[in-house]
């Protein structure tokens, strides 16, 4: 508070602060100045070499013997393709002689400048075209498969004006230069979120097709890790006709392979054999090769490609068909003249095998009308079963129903005579029985006595006749009763079989089946559409054909793929998986070695690209970078000098005023406070305190910057030198103590010592200047 | 005028003023005399605060000047002349210009200050030399400006601290005639450190005499001089009597060798 209240007055503290703010700005200015020229200078000197930051587009080198025929072209190629475009000749180097031209912006779009290298083709003097448009960013080192797809993200960005296929990179241009921080970094955002895992194999694990292999491990890479992004870039997606036609051509290399005979030769004995060695087959031919002799017609050659841990050789024929290899023994070929002999052969006819089976599925084709009509005859009785069978099934059902309906008729009819006491009934009627017999035996002794009593006997007779039959009937009706509750248990019985038995059967989906067989029948009708005649013919020609592809057509077709293939930039030591930046070779690993099938290969996980900045730019960079390192040292320089001729003073009297009267104490404990508190002390403070302001602010003014250290290093530095300088601020600027004493006795205050005595005193610099306004005895 | 009480110092452990306390009335010349180191200058400095004491009190026309705040203290300063053993000169200044600084720094204007700088310059005969930067006069001359500038004030009190003891023995006179005559017109008071006993035997109404930070004997000078107290009094009477009798001697022709 009290500083500010000083600060508003006139006093020494608002002198130092003025002199503080003037030194900022005569530093900055003075950094500024020396940078500035520094950097106007490299750079006149650049431009004058390679011309202005921008001023041209490209750069056409020529052999120096060549310019004079390479400029008419190169001026005849601009007059009629780039009306309006600057050509400028450059700086001949090491026999190379520079053309600069400039084109006009409308010139300046992707396709021209993807076309340059046609465009300036017939140029004389094995012309090289570079680029120098700026401002222009360069993306390198980016799989040839990816560059479509970084291109047009990195086309989207803003600040870009477009991107293109320079060379082996990606060029960028942008907008304007304000916007290289901001594409620089989004496009090493983009880098950062891809990444390439590069499958190498050593030789002879080399994939037979690298670009079926790579894309089967990209889809499994996207459905296995749930990746969003797996993309073999192995190859330049820019050409995929030739991409196709190579992958196709290596598919039929890898076809004929498949089909060629498989030859195996067991060395005779003491025989070693080598890859590459040949051996000759008496074959077709009319005579058994013989040392010395020449292949003739007829002979069968093969040549080892392949050596087992057996010690057998395995290889393919290279002149005549294994279908004509007859005798078993072979000899050696060398330089097309029969040897030693070699050893056995055994070989399989893949194709053979192949006609075989074409034969055989030829036949099997011809029974399908046959098949369909059978199966569909079947199909038919099947659906009048299912008919029968729900008919049935309703019948039995119905039958069901009324046979449990008999039971419950049966049950309810046979209800009343269970409740019929029909023993009582049968021991009454026996009771009258015996007493109409008894009466009966009365009644014929009265007849004997009055023959009148006949008509009453017989009347009585018959009633206990009818009475028997009725005990007899009550009895009868007994066993009906007995019976009706068996008949009634037994068709319970029969229901309730018949019911699970029904349960069963309603399980079974009719309708399922019956629609099976429907469909059934639709595609038996489908398949009687076939034209099996045509398709017996084609598999008899496929048969025919397959066996008649000769095992030396095979291996020369071979040969043939393999010398295209091979002229191809088609790396088959190496795929390259453009994937997401999330994922880590150990997590692919698995689906390579399993798609590969085996763990012979080195995966590596490689940027996606790295951002090159061009040469110019990189040397305009530089230069910025010295413009900024020169501002900075002449910002710490000047803070020094500053330091030393303006502010010593002021830290020697505040070093003076600290130690009046103080008396140095001895001693290591004296030492190391001394030590512990030599920072706090006031002139060292001050001095930090200025060096720190001062430094930074002409740092941020002057744009000075230093390699290696940070923006929180620059006050630091700052603070530094105006420690050092402080702790030798009464060598540099002593204050004449005995004058600051007069001025003391003669009354003076702080200020007018400190502007009248002490820095006038002192060592002369812009403080004085500044002070003599302040004087009063100028 | 001046009343000093208890007046202490300690630098570290060495006690330079201990417990000092002396009176000086207006218009009186004092000189303070005693060995090296006995605190005479650190005693003569803390008057006007130039050493801040450690404790005690200075009461100088009425006021402790220990108590007094900057303002005040600058102030006061004004009305107390010193004049250093060292001169004490501003190098860049001219002597006219060290004499005016004072002035117009208390706020006087330049012409006024010119004519009062003037006038003291006059008082020390020198005049013809007011252009004259400090280095291109001789140590005489330069004290004589100092005496100048502290006279311009026309202050109260003169404290003087050891004005001659850088001087070359030729030029010392020059000095002390200058001091003898402003005593001797009793302009303002004075306390007078010095070592040169002609001028206290000559001009000082009081002799003080210190040893140790402490007043060991005062008194008039032939009182202390030639009957002192003290054992430092008694060294000074047998250092004049030594001189006196080998200028005697010498001036008699009668040298040793």
């Amino acid at each position: 508070m009290k500083f500010i209240k000083r600060l508003l007055r006139d006093s020494f503290e608002r002198d130092i602060v003025i002199l503080m703010i003037v030194s900022i700005f005569v530093g900055s200015m003075l950094a500024s100045s020396v940078s500035l020229t520094a950097n106007a200078y490299f750079s006149k000197t650049l431009a004058n070499i390679v011309g202005d930051y921008g001023e041209f587009d490209l750069i056409i080198s020529v052999r120096e013997e060549m310019k004079d025929d390479a400029v008419i072209q190169i001026q005849k190629i601009i007059d009629d393709a780039f009306p309006g475009a600057k050509l400028k000749e450059g700086p001949t180097l090491t026999g190379k002689t520079s053309f600069f031209v400039a084109l006009p912006d409308q010139y300046k779009t992707k396709k021209i400048y993807e076309d340059l290298g046609k465009t300036f083709g017939s140029i004389p003097g094995g012309a090289g075209i570079g680029f120098m448009t700026e401002p222009r960013i360069t993306v390198r080192g980016v799989p040839d498969g990816a560059k479509n797809m970084l291109m047009d993200n990195i086309a989207q960005m803003e600040g870009v004006r477009f991107a293109f296929r320079d060379g082996g990179s990606i060029g960028v241009l942008l907008t304007s230069l304000d916007k290289a921080t901001a594409v620089n970094s989004a496009v090493q955002h983009l880098l950062k979120q891809y990444q390439v895992i590069e499958i190498s194999f050593p030789v002879g694990s080399e994939p037979s097709n690298p670009i079926r292999l790579g894309e089967t491990i990209a889809d499994d890479m996207r459905q296995e890790l749930k990746l969003n992004f797996a993309q073999n870039v192995s190859i330049d997606g820019k050409n995929d006709d030739m991409t196709y036609a190579v992958s196709t051509m290596m598919e039929l290399r890898r076809f004929l392979g498949a089909y060629a005979s498989e030859v195996t030769v067991t060395p005779a004995q003491g025989i070693v054999l080598h890859k590459g060695d040949q051996a000759i087959f008496q074959g077709a031919a009319s005579d058994v090769p013989s040392a010395g002799q020449a292949v003739v017609q007829g002979n069968v050659v093969v040549e080892i490609t392949e050596i087992g841990a057996d010690g057998k050789g395995r290889g393919v024929i290279t002149h005549g068909d294994a279908g004509q290899l007859m005798a078993s023994a072979g000899y050696r070929l060398e330089k097309n003249l029969i040897g030693e002999p070699i050893g056995t052969v055994s070989y399989r006819n893949p194709r053979r095998e192949l006609g075989n089976a074409l034969n055989e599925t030829s036949k099997l084709v011809a029974q399908i009308p046959g098949f369909a009509q059978d199966a569909r005859n079947i199909s038919n009785i099947g659906l009048g079963v299912l008919d029968n069978y729900n008919s049935g099934m309703a019948a039995i059902e119905k039958t069901l129903g009324d046979v449990q309906s008999a039971g419950n008729i049966i049950q309810t009819s046979t209800a009343g005579l269970a409740d019929i006491d029909t023993s009582s009934l049968q021991s009454q009627i026996d009771s009258s029985s015996r007493a109409m017999g008894g009466l009966i035996g009365t009644l014929e002794v009265l007849k004997l006595v009055q023959a009148d009593t006949g008509g009453p006997l017989e009347s009585l007779s018959l009633t206990q006749r009818n009475l028997n039959n009725l005990k007899s009937t009550l009895a009868a009706l007994d066993s009906a009763a007995a019976n009706a509750r068996k008949a009634r248990l037994a068709i319970d019985q029969v229901v309730a079989s018949a019911n699970s038995t029904m349960g069963t059967l309603r399980a079974f989906d009719s309708n399922g089946a019956r629609s099976s067989l429907t469909d059934t029948n639709n595609r038996l009708d489908e398949l009687s559409k076939i034209n099996v005649p045509l398709v017996t013919t084609q598999l008899g020609y496929m048969a025919a054909a397959a066996p008649n592809l000769k095992d030396e057509d095979i291996s020369h077709t071979v040969q043939i793929l393999d010398k295209f293939i091979a002229g191809q930039v088609i790396p088959g030591e190496r795929i390259q998986i453009l994937t997401t930046s999330n994922i880590n070779t150990n997590a692919v690993a698995p689906i390579i070695f399993r798609q590969v099938g085996h763990e012979n290969v080195a995966l590596y996980s490689t940027a996606l690209g790295v951002i090159e900045p061009n040469a110019r730019g990189e040397l305009y960079r530089v230069l910025g970078e010295v413009k900024a390192i020169l501002a900075g040292l002449t910002a710490i320089v000047v803070t020094a000098v500053f330091l030393v001729f303006d502010h010593t003073a002021v830290m020697s009297v505040m070093r003076r005023r600290r130690k009046v009267g103080v008396v140095k104490k001895t001693g290591y404990l004296a030492a190391l406070k001394r030590f512990v508190t030599g920072l706090a002390v006031a002139e060292k403070k001050y001095g930090m305190a200025v060096g720190a302001i001062m430094l930074t602010a002409m740092f941020i003014f002057a744009g000075g910057g230093i390699p290696y250290l940070p923006w929180i290093g620059v006050p630091v530095l700052g603070a530094f030198i105006g420690l050092v300088i402080a702790g030798a601020c009464e060598k540099i600027s002593p204050v004449a103590a005995e004058e600051v004493v007069a001025g003391e006795a003669l009354g003076m205050s702080f200020d007018e010592i400190m502007r009248e005595i002490v820095i006038p005193a002192s060592r002369p610099g812009l403080f004085q200047k500044l002070n003599i306004r302040k004087m009063k005895f100028r | 005028m001046l009343t000093i009480n208890n007046l202490s110092k300690r630098f570290g452990k060495v006690v330079a003023v201990n417990g000092m306390s002396l009176r000086v009335g207006r218009g009186e010349t004092i000189v303070l005399m005693g060995p090296s180191g006995c605190g005479k200058s650190t005693t003569i400095r803390m008057i006007n605060r130039l050493i801040e004491p450690d404790a005690g009190r200075i009461i100088f026309a009425g006021h402790d000047i220990i108590s007094l705040g900057d303002e005040a203290l600058r102030h006061t300063r004004k009305r107390i002349g010193f004049v250093f053993q060292q001169f004490n000169l501003i190098g860049r200044l001219t002597a006219l210009e060290n004499v005016m600084l004072g002035l117009v720094m208390g706020g006087m204007v330049k012409e006024a200050a010119y004519e009062k700088a003037l006038s003291a310059m006059e008082k020390v005969g020198l005049v013809k030399f007011r252009d004259q930067k400090p280095s291109e006069l001789s140590g005489g001359q330069q004290q004589r400006v100092g005496i100048a500038r502290a006279l311009a004030f026309e202050p109260e009190l003169m404290l003087w601290d050891e004005p001659t003891a850088s001087l070359d023995p030729m030029l010392v006179r020059e000095v002390l005639v200058v001091m003898e005559e402003l005593a001797k017109y009793r302009a303002s008071t004075m306390l007078v450190v010095t070592h040169e006993l002609p001028f206290a035997l000559h001009v000082a109404d009081r002799i003080v005499l210190m040893d140790k930070g402490q007043v060991v004997e005062e008194g008039i000078p032939a009182k202390v001089f030639v009957k002192p107290a003290s054992d430092i009094g008694q060294r000074y009477k047998e250092l004049i009597e030594y001189q006196m009798n080998t200028s005697a001697l010498t001036l008699a022709g009668q040298r040793i060798a």
